[in-house]
């Protein structure tokens, strides 16, 4: 086994995941002592239509050390608070995912919603996203950045953005040449194995060169070209919890003044996006082709859009699931080729930074040991089961039986790890995740309770408290977002004031 | 409308009962919970000594239990760390401190920098950069310095048993708790479901809920028709226990002392008036009057007076909260008793019941949660002892060769493998040591790293020599400003910390 570093990395496969990971790699292990080279092909599409995220990806932007008002203005991003969820309780009803916390740390040992169900329980207000900043600032149109209180490392709002994800890619191809990667345009028609090991050592490409590597990452998208055409990783099927197989997309006019946040609209078969951007809007109906045909698809979209749309639906395939191993040998599947899941909770590009972060942590040797390996394959399984629970927990839980989709969703058989959620939940308002989660308890919270599973009781000691203490308590909490939310600006404005797109700047 | 769990009835003795009771009191009290306490009598003997880790000192404070009572009561002296002698043979002993994991969000942990040096040649061992073993060498007891040091160490306890277990007792009697005044003579069960407990002059107590606090034993939940005990003998081979005294050494140190033989090994662990000497061992490998005798021959000790011997049988429960029972300490989790971790098996079932205490009566949602956090726990905890096991290279010795060829439990052989290579500790859900102790314990265990971080490299080089010398410059520092173990007990209060030169 060689111990040395691996010094020369090949990513196949431009797009978000290929130039995430080239800027990554380019800051965190550098270009002096290390070669980065992206092979990605002009001829071959990227499946970029609007991209929504979550609150982690001040992080990954934190560690390339970006400057956040030019990616916002170089990507025509919008800030994001959470999701709103409508019509999918029921036909009529609408919840809001909100980011950050559920009222305050009350330092009593037992979470605020505890409190908050007792008061609910009580008579209170029903309505929990009183005590959410993000979700009343997005209820307002109005976003601002806050500074954080000391020592909690999140910000006053949290937030995460909505951005155009073929400008994001563009935006990182030229972070990542400035730090020296090498872009090589062109398409990898064969790979070359260690006839002892299976380790790849090069890639041939379509004009005959061919590009050596201690490492490769692959970005290729859904086809998997190393880890599953040459390592045959397996794929393991998520359809019958998640069916959704495939996307009508279609831009749109963009909003007079853009939301601060994403919808997600249930549908017939599936749900709608809807993600404002500075320059238009994103739009895609998500469906699974056993209940709708992709000409009724397109056509329901396009009418939802009116006279917005600025171009006619493009249609994306997909089935959801999970590469069985997203590290095999020299290889690493990034994004696509690792796995797909909906984009429902936009954790797409999280999953590519987590791995990426992970790979980071793991930094392999030119024979990556096997343990680095396993577990690192054990962790991403995680997340990527993490995040199929929450999204199934969208579907499972509802009222809706008034198509043939949502009737098999609500009677579908779920995964033991989730059932057992929905069980706690039920019982007292939480679901405990593990560390390693990336939804927390508030996320948890606005999606299980906005989705109509009420529970039952709460942690007795939030008993202790009185009555007239809880009052107060929480209308401090009520006021001290009202003030927080109330000097904040139109979410519009705070772009035009420090990070608007030439776009925008001419609209 | 549904009901609230109003009234616990918790059965046990010692530690485990009057822990639980008290906490469960101080944390539930006033919702009106109702605890009632059936004593199964004390099973500890004079010559027994508890060993407890930092958290003990956070259980206590928030208990509102005063730390020079707990220090004059029972004799205590406080401790930094374990020292480890013969486990490898021809190696140096090597020290487990308790270090405090640093504030998250700094630069990479300072073991990647220590793995690239010691790569390159360096041979100064990573126990030298901890404050816990400076402080241990110089016989010191670490005060907190503050929130956002970088070095910071804290220290757990050397307590008289029995004298902890009547403290505690005092206390619940003191707070109100109703204590049973009859013996146990009965348990009714049906299937997974306790009916009620029977006492001797026949009074019967039903209860909303069940807490099993009665050690190995498992008065209530080993009744239940689901009821599972693993056995960890594989990799624990110790089955057999012997406590005993020796006189008080005359300067305090502020460490364990853990030395290993052909058949186990024995502990010294000072206490301000005696030492207590512990010898685990397996009786495949020593008989009990042999370890009498060795006891005091290994650590060099006049042992007095009668030595104690009893069983041990390391294990978990499957599901240590079943139906309307939940085991709490060695009813749900027995650890060996290296390392010191008996105590904080009770702390971490306080913690979880407290924190999932059912919503309702008559049903338990929480017991699934329950299980999966005290399994987790209790497998890295077993994973953390059986390294000492599985490590060790004292070879030609039939028990040790025997652990030594046993396939390690696959959390361990992760944390060993991923160490070797790269110096990560991947950590699990629910870990007693973090980081810093599990490494301190592999390196001791003679397991070096082949990797690093390649981020460390982004330092010069010169820079990360400095970087290193600065490191163990502080800790010397630092080590040097803390009390003597001998100043620290003789203190009528928490004594400040002294200013730096």
């Amino acid at each position: 086994m060689s111990l040395e570093p691996a010094r020369d990395f090949v990513i196949v496969g431009g797009g978000t995941a290929g130039w995430m990971a080239a800027a990554a790699l380019a800051k965190c292990a550098g270009t002096q002592q290390r070669r980065i080279t992206l092979i990605e092909s002009e001829a071959i599409g990227t499946v970029g239509v609007g991209e929504s995220t979550i609150p982690p990806i001040q992080l990954f932007n934190r560690l390339l050390g970006i400057d956040e008002d030019e990616f916002v203005r170089e990507t025509n991003a919008t800030f994001k608070l959470g999701i709103e969820f409508v019509d999918w309780r029921r036909v009529g009803e609408r919840y809001f995912h909100n980011f950050g916390l559920l009222g305050a740390d009350l330092r009593t040992g037992v979470s605020f919603n505890h409190y908050w169900l007792r008061w609910a329980q009580s008579g209170g207000d029903p309505d929990q996203l009183r005590f959410s900043a993000e979700a009343e600032a997005a209820r307002l149109g109005k976003f601002g950045r806050t500074p954080g209180a000391a020592g909690s490392g999140q910000p006053n709002i949290n937030y995460a953005f909505q951005f155009d994800a073929s400008t994001y890619a563009a935006y990182l191809r030229r972070y990542s040449e400035k730090r020296g990667v090498i872009r090589r345009e062109g398409k990898v028609v064969d790979v070359r194995q260690d006839p002892e090991t299976g380790f790849i050592d090069a890639v041939q490409m379509e004009d005959g060169s061919s590009i050596q590597g201690d490492f490769f990452i692959d970005c290729s998208g859904f086809r998997g070209l190393l880890i599953e055409q040459v390592f045959k990783a397996g794929f393991e099927d998520w359809s019958h919890w998640l069916p959704n197989d495939r996307a009508a997309a279609a831009p749109a006019e963009r909003m007079p003044e853009p939301a601060p946040y994403t919808v997600a609209r249930a549908r017939e078969a599936g749900w709608q996006w809807r993600i404002p951007l500075q320059h238009r809007t994103g739009n895609g109906y998500v469906y699974c082709s056993s209940y709708i045909s992709d000409d009724e698809a397109s056509s329901r979209l396009v009418e939802s859009l009116g006279g917005s749309a600025l171009a006619d639906p493009r249609v994306l395939r997909f089935q959801a699931g999970r590469r069985r191993a997203s590290w095999v040998k020299n290889c690493l599947a990034l994004g696509l080729s690792s796995g797909f899941l909906e984009p429902l909770e936009s954790t797409s590009i999280h999953l590519v930074q987590a791995a990426i972060s992970k790979f980071l942590d793991f930094f392999p040797a030119r024979r990556p040991d096997p343990a680095l390996i396993d577990r690192f394959n054990e962790e991403m399984r995680f997340q990527y089961e993490s995040i199929r629970d929450f999204i199934i927990a969208h579907y499972k839980v509802t009222e809706r039986e008034d198509t043939e989709f949502w009737r098999y969703c609500r009677h579908m058989s779920i995964p033991d790890t989730l059932a057992e959620k929905l069980e706690m939940f039920r019982a007292r308002g939480e679901v405990k995740p593990r560390w390693s989660d990336i939804f927390s308890e508030v996320s948890w919270f606005a999606v299980l309770y906005g989705q109509g599973l009420t529970p039952e009781g709460y942690h007795p000691l939030a008993d202790l408290m009185s009555e007239d203490d809880l009052e107060l308590t929480l209308s401090r909490i009520r006021s001290a977002i009202r003030q927080k939310v109330d000097a904040l600006p139109s979410h519009g404005d705070f772009i035009r004031g420090c990070c608007s797109s030439r776009e925008m700047s001419a609209a | 409308m549904s009901r609230r769990v109003t009234s616990v009835a918790v059965v046990g003795r010692d530690v485990s009962l009057w822990l639980t009771v008290v906490a469960l009191q101080s944390a539930l009290g006033r919702t009106g919970l109702r605890i009632h306490a059936v004593d199964l009598g004390s099973r500890l003997s004079r010559a027994d000594v508890y060993v407890a880790l930092p958290t003990l000192a956070s259980l206590h404070r928030l208990l509102g239990v005063d730390e020079r009572l707990v220090l004059d009561a029972c004799r205590g002296v406080p401790m930094v760390g374990q020292r480890f002698s013969n486990w490898a043979k021809g190696a140096p002993p090597f020290m487990l401190a308790y270090d405090d994991e640093p504030p998250p969000g700094g630069r990479l942990p300072f073991l990647q920098y220590w793995a690239k040096a010691a790569l390159e040649g360096l041979r100064v061992g990573l126990e030298e950069f901890s404050l816990g073993s400076g402080c241990a060498r110089l016989n010191a007891v670490p005060l907190p310095v503050d929130e956002n040091a970088v070095l910071s160490a804290s220290y757990g306890y050397q307590l008289e048993a029995q004298a902890y277990a009547e403290l505690l007792k005092q206390l619940a009697l003191r707070r109100g708790i109703e204590i049973a005044a009859s013996p146990l003579c009965g348990v009714g069960i049906t299937g997974d479901t306790i009916e009620g407990v029977e006492l001797a002059d026949g009074t019967r107590i039903e209860a909303d809920l069940y807490v099993d606090a009665s050690g190995r034993e498992a008065r209530l939940i080993g009744g239940l028709a689901s009821a599972h005990f693993e056995s960890w003998s594989e990799w624990l081979p110790c089955d057999r226990l012997l406590a005993a005294s020796a006189p008080r050494m005359p300067s305090l140190p502020a460490f364990s002392q853990v030395s290993a033989f052909h058949g186990g090994w024995v502990g010294l662990f000072p206490l301000q008036d005696r030492t207590a000497v512990v010898a685990a061992y397996s009786s495949t490998a020593a008989k009990d009057s042999e370890v009498a005798d060795l006891a005091g021959v290994i650590t060099r000790v006049r042992i007095s007076g009668d030595a104690v011997v009893s069983d041990l049988g390391p294990g978990a429960r499957q599901s240590p909260w079943l139906g309307n029972c939940v085991a709490i300490g060695e009813a749900a989790i027995a650890p060996d008793p290296i390392d010191g971790v008996e105590m904080q098996v009770t702390q971490a079932g306080i913690s979880h019941l407290v924190s999932l205490f059912p919503a309702t009566a008559g049903k338990s949602p929480e017991a699934s949660a329950y299980n999966a956090a005290i399994r987790s726990f209790g497998s890295n905890l077993r994973d953390f002892q059986a390294a000492h096991y599985l490590f060790n290279r004292r070879y030609d010795e039939a028990m040790w060769d025997r652990v030594r060829d046993a396939a390690p439990p696959p959390g361990l052989a992760r944390k060993a493998g991923m160490f070797r290579a790269r110096a990560i500790i991947p950590m699990a859900d629910e870990e007693t040591f973090q980081e810093q102790g599990w490494a301190a314990l592999l390196t001791g265990c003679g397991i070096v790293p082949q990797g690093y971080d390649p981020r460390v490299d982004v330092l010069p080089a010169e820079a990360h020599v400095e970087m290193v010398q600065q490191r163990l410059r502080a800790v010397a520092e630092l080590a040097r400003r803390m009390p003597a173990v001998d100043q620290f007990i003789a203190a009528e209060q928490q004594m400040p910390l002294q200013a730096g030169a």
